[in-house]
């Protein structure tokens, strides 16, 4: 299919390819691909669900954790974070801890999840199948929760 | 009193008696009056004599006056004579009307009302012949006397005159819901709907982020391509190139299981003269045959010069009269399927004629009017189809034949899942049949597909956002007619994610749907024409619903014309740039003609909103993609946007009163209404070839080598810098561009792969310069502190200085000092002078050889805008300008306020190479009303 195809395309543009192949300062690196990183599996949200990110600012976080805790009534929270946010997950939930005065237990999780990323191949008339790319990466799931009184 | 007659004698004695049957038959008013004094006519006299000023009123100076000359009887016939003559008078001085009288004078004042002159009705009955009288000789026209208002809202007649009020501007299908709850504008032919008459802008932008959005893209206009694979490849790829991303020829695209889209140029002209974007959507390969099916979706505003070029490049220039269609519809279904719309538009101008050319086309009395469907204000004679004798392929303008409704946001997919049901397959045994659905249950490998696509969309239900799965995907699918499961109540689609099959969840996010899927009967035109013909009408499904025995339950043996292919085809969301990917993603559900309403409501009932013209724009922009038409200025209809614009913005410029008016001129705003971009890019090239020459002098080494580059480019003739203003699409520049533009030392550069692109020095941009030095670049320009960018907001180079003291926490941005208004004086000079010229015409002929230096006559001066020829559009004001932004908002994705816009490549380069490394791609942006300037960081995505 592809053979009869190229002289058509090439004799067309000839002209145009020159002017922007020439310049050596716009070579690019011969694998030539771009990734497009897709976003991780979303699961359904309780309320009680906060999902961590590097993006916001981390007072914020807690804040919205302790609002939660304290105004909102929830006897526990999830709190996960996802690769790089794992260690603020980490940290949102010792903090919420420690201001607790030892009232909130926290009982962690950790899982491994897993990403899809699109190589988009530069030039897409070569390429057949369409590229994705999967590879894992480490997650956590803290539960902050306050302790049943009846339970000890 | 006025009317008072002055010639009535009273004869010396009168008596009461005589007169009174007389009287009190003509007048009763004066006959009660007189009534007593009749009876005691000297016995009253001395108790009270002016009582009988009830009939000498106005006579005597002094009532005491009569008791001396009243006379003991009277004679008949002269106090007789009298009255009559006295009652004549009165009775004309009634009829007669003079001057601004009004017959509700004589009301009192309680009993006014408003606008009782115009309405004689609100008046008491008494009154109303004389009003109507009066109002009678005032009256200008009879207004035309309409239908009763039951006549013409008579199903026919309704019909006949939304027809005839779409013969300008075609309706969608979804018009009349739309025109109850939108504001409608005329656009590109069409009547759409802007935006809702209620308050949702939040409402709608949550419903993009968080659930979903609807929106009617019928507008958007079809181009069928029939042909060999390899000749429709070999012609379209003249209008792309492969630099500026996947082609016509993506293998993925071509196989039928992505949609792709592409910006189209003029035949072989890439890079210059774009047309615009189009979506493209190839039919999937059927086994042992290379005739192809292709879909061009293109904006209506395009489609003027997107569909000439087609036919030059097919070399299709064979019209093909409508009736014989390459694809014709099953004769015996139907036979007058296409012709029938079409003797209703003359039948519009010519009813009677009308009419029986139908009484002679159609035996059976049917409805007087039939909707149109499809494109009404193409005439019959157009051709929709075009032929190339030399390489068979066939052109066919589908505009209006398919109906696209866009949904927006994560949960779209749950809502089509909730809205649409796989069609059930019937009996088998049925009798040859005239719908479609019966005649495919009868064939195994069809019904095996659509087992199969009924598989995927259930499968489609257990995903949670729309955004997973791969961009473009496409999904054939037949559905049950929606609106028999109906929801009583409106109702939220929320995603149940429930185990499906994780196995086959994830090959569906990673593989895409299986290319056999794709399929689907949308695609032929018999099947598309026999589901249009024969869709229940709204009138004969509420009539089945209310024979069913259990009221609300679903109809038990699904009608069989409900059955419609429909196609599915994911749309990507924000694709460019690191921020909020996939923001914004959805699906297109395409549907045959005439079923719009059928799936519209069902789609409302799942809870969605509903955007109009409006909020496309706030998507796109959202998503950080330029828009069509308002953000292609080097593509002819985003020129005719632009003058377009321009002209309405002045004409709302012009509204106001001049002294509260926006001065731009004191703003030192050039442009507030229009970019010239031509110009801009024109100054800049200038610009930086000075400085390269300037730098020549002492540089020569560097500039050695860039020279021997620009010399060796002189020698091929593509490229010299083409003469017209273009935006730059490449996309291995555009990366380079985008690479240049971030600081190196900053958090956000941590993600970007080091290496790739080459540092930026004098020589790289010389070269980069040699390339695309004419060109624009479409750029992201976030705002740091606060301010809101707004439409044609300048984009400035900031100095030195103001990077120095944009470390200071406390400096929010530059300000630029007020400039001088000289037309100001100018015109009031022009004002005076007429006063003047009596006097000395001398003097004003001096002062009009005055004006004539100035760059334009006087007559065409607008207080507050500068006149036409610009001066230097780049040097204008204290800091540099690069460009200009064409969208403009606070960004509720990001929390702050965002622009985009474009810049000259030229100017940008030369910027970024002045800046220190750490505040490279630091920007400043002023609006036009304003003379603050605000930092604003600068992106360019690829």
């Amino acid at each position: 299919m592809t053979e009869p195809r190229s002289p058509g395309m090439s004799s067309i543009q000839t002209a145009p390819v020159h002017a922007d192949s020439t310049p050596p300062a716009v070579e690019m690196d011969p694998v030539e691909y771009t990734l497009r990183k897709r976003l991780p599996r979303k699961l359904p949200k309780r309320r009680n669900d906060v999902y961590v990110n590097m993006k916001t600012d981390f007072r914020a976080q807690l804040a919205r954790c302790q609002k939660l805790l304290e105004g909102g009534g929830h006897r526990e929270i999830c709190v996960h974070g996802l690769g790089l946010a794992i260690n603020r997950a980490i940290n949102i939930a010792l903090q919420l801890q420690a201001s607790s005065q030892g009232a909130l237990q926290l009982a962690a999780n950790t899982s491994t999840v897993e990403l899809v990323d699109d190589l988009e191949p530069e030039d897409p008339d070569e390429a057949g199948e369409p590229m994705t790319r999967t590879r894992n990466n480490s997650a956590i799931h803290i539960k902050v929760f306050y302790p049943d009184p009846q339970g000890p | 009193m006025r009317n008072q007659p002055a010639s009535v004698q009273y004869p010396s004695s009168l008596l009461n008696a005589e007169s009174s049957p007389k009287n009190g038959g003509d007048t009763p008013v004066t006959g009660v009056h007189e009534g007593p004094s009749d009876v005691h006519p000297f016995t009253a006299r001395p108790k009270n004599p002016h009582q009988r000023g009830g009939w000498v009123r106005g006579h005597q100076k002094d009532g005491g006056g009569y008791a001396k000359e009243m006379s003991k009887y009277i004679t008949a016939g002269p106090f007789a004579r009298a009255r009559a003559a006295e009652v004549s008078t009165m009775l004309k001085a009634v009829t007669k009307t003079t001057g601004s009288c009004h017959v509700f004078g004589a009301l009192p004042k309680h009993m006014r009302r408003r606008a009782m002159s115009h309405n004689t009705k609100r008046l008491p009955r008494r009154l109303r012949d004389a009003a109507n009288r009066m109002a009678g000789s005032k009256k200008k026209k009879e207004q035309a006397k309409s239908k009763s208002r039951k006549a013409r809202r008579r199903h026919g007649n309704l019909l006949l005159e939304f027809n005839r009020r779409q013969r300008k501007n075609v309706w969608l299908e979804t018009h009349i819901w739309h025109a109850k709850r939108f504001h409608m504008v005329k656009k590109w032919g069409y009547c759409l709907g802007d935006r809702p008459t209620y308050k949702c802008y939040r409402p709608s932008y949550r419903a993009m982020s968080s659930h979903c959005l609807l929106q009617d893209l019928s507008y958007y206009c079809c181009i069928e391509l029939q042909g060999e694979e390899d000749k429709l490849l070999a012609s379209l790829s003249q209008l792309c190139s492969k630099e500026a991303g996947p082609t016509f020829a993506a293998a993925v695209c071509l196989s039928g299981r992505r949609q792709g889209s592409v910006v189209v140029y003029r035949a072989g002209l890439y890079p210059s003269q774009p047309l615009g974007p189009v979506t493209f959507l190839w039919r999937p390969r059927t086994q042992g045959s290379a005739h192809r099916q292709l879909w061009i979706w293109a904006h209506p505003n395009m489609k003027q010069d997107l569909l000439p070029e087609l036919q030059a490049v097919c070399q299709c220039c064979e019209a093909v009269v409508p009736p014989v269609l390459p694809v014709v519809t099953p004769a015996e279904v139907v036979p007058t399927v296409e012709p029938e719309p079409k003797p209703e538009k003359t039948a519009e101008a010519k009813q009677v004629t009308g009419t029986k050319r139908k009484r002679t086309f159609k035996d059976a009395g049917g409805p007087p009017a039939k909707k149109i469907l499809g494109d009404g204000t193409r005439s019959p004679t157009t051709s929709v189809t075009w032929k190339s004798s030399s390489n068979g392929i066939v052109i066919n303008d589908l505009t209006m034949e398919i109906v696209r409704y866009r949904l927006i946001g994560p949960q779209s997919h749950s809502v089509l899942a909730e809205t649409m049901e796989p069609a059930t397959d019937c009996d088998v045994r049925i009798m040859p049949s005239s719908l479609w659905w019966p005649e495919h249950c009868k064939n195994q490998s069809k019904m095996n597909l659509h087992r199969e696509q009924a598989d995927v969309f259930h499968i489609l239900k257990g995903l949670y956002s729309t955004g997973e799965l791969p961009s473009g995907t496409v999904l054939g699918l037949t559905v049950d007619d929606p609106r028999l499961t109906l929801p009583t109540k409106k109702v939220k689609a929320l995603p149940c994610v429930k185990q499906v099959d994780e196995e086959k969840t994830r090959e569906l996010m990673l593989r895409g749907v299986p290319e056999h899927c794709c399929q689907s009967y949308l695609w032929e035109q018999s099947v598309r024409d026999n589901v249009t013909e024969n869709k229940i009408s709204e009138q004969e499904l509420n009539r089945m619903r209310s024979e069913v025995l259990v009221p609300g339950s679903r109809l038990s043996p699904t009608p069989l014309q409900g059955r419609v292919p429909v196609l599915l085809v994911h749309q990507p969301g924000k694709q460019l740039g690191h921020e909020m990917s996939s923001w914004g993603a959805g699906w297109d559900l395409l549907l045959p003609k005439g079923w719009g309403m059928a799936f519209w409501v069902p789609l409302v009932y799942r809870g969605v909103h509903i955007g109009g013209l409006n909020m496309s724009l706030k998507h796109s922009q959202n998503k950080g993609a330029p828009h069509f038409p308002h953000d292609y200025p080097d593509c002819p209809a985003g020129v005719r946007f632009q003058e377009e614009q321009e002209t309405q913005l002045l004409d709302k410029f012009k509204r106001r009163p001049p002294a509260k008016r926006t001065n731009y001129i004191k703003h030192g705003c050039l442009a507030p209404f229009c970019c010239p971009w031509q110009q801009l890019a024109e100054e800049w090239e200038l610009i930086s070839r000075q400085g390269g020459e300037e730098r020549k002098g002492d540089q020569t080494q560097t500039t050695a080598e860039a020279d021997a580059l620009m010399t060796s480019h002189g020698d091929i003739p593509v490229t010299k810098p083409p003469s017209r203003v273009t935006v730059l699409r490449n996309r291995k520049s555009l990366r380079v561009l985008s690479g240049w533009c971030r600081p190196t030392t900053s958090k956000g550069q941590r993600r970007c792969r080091v290496g790739e692109v080459p540092p930026l020095d004098r020589l790289a941009l010389t070269s980069f310069l040699t390339a695309h030095g004419m060109s624009l670049v479409w750029v992201r320009l976030s705002i740091l502190s606060k301010g809101k960018p707004e439409l044609h907001a300048m984009v400035c180079a900031p100095t030195a200085e103001d990077l120095k003291l944009l470390k200071k926490e406390s400096f929010s941005g530059p300000q630029e000092p007020t400039h001088k208004d000289h037309f100001k004086s100018r015109i009031r000079r022009r004002k005076k002078a007429p006063k003047k010229a009596a006097t000395s015409s001398l003097c004003r002929d001096k002062a009009e050889g005055k004006e004539s230096e100035l760059p334009s006559s006087p007559s065409h001066l607008v207080v507050g805008l500068w006149p036409d020829p610009l001066p230097s559009v780049t040097a204008h004001c204290s800091r540099v300008t690069l460009g200009w932004v064409t969208q403009g908002d606070f960004s509720l994705s990001a929390g702050c306020g965002e622009a985009l816009g474009f810049v000259s490549v030229a100017g940008l380069l030369n910027t970024l190479l002045n800046q220190p490394m750490e505040h490279r791609g630091m920007l400043l942006l002023r609006d036009p009303t304003s003379l603050h300037y605000r930092f604003a960081k600068i992106n360019i995505e690829v």
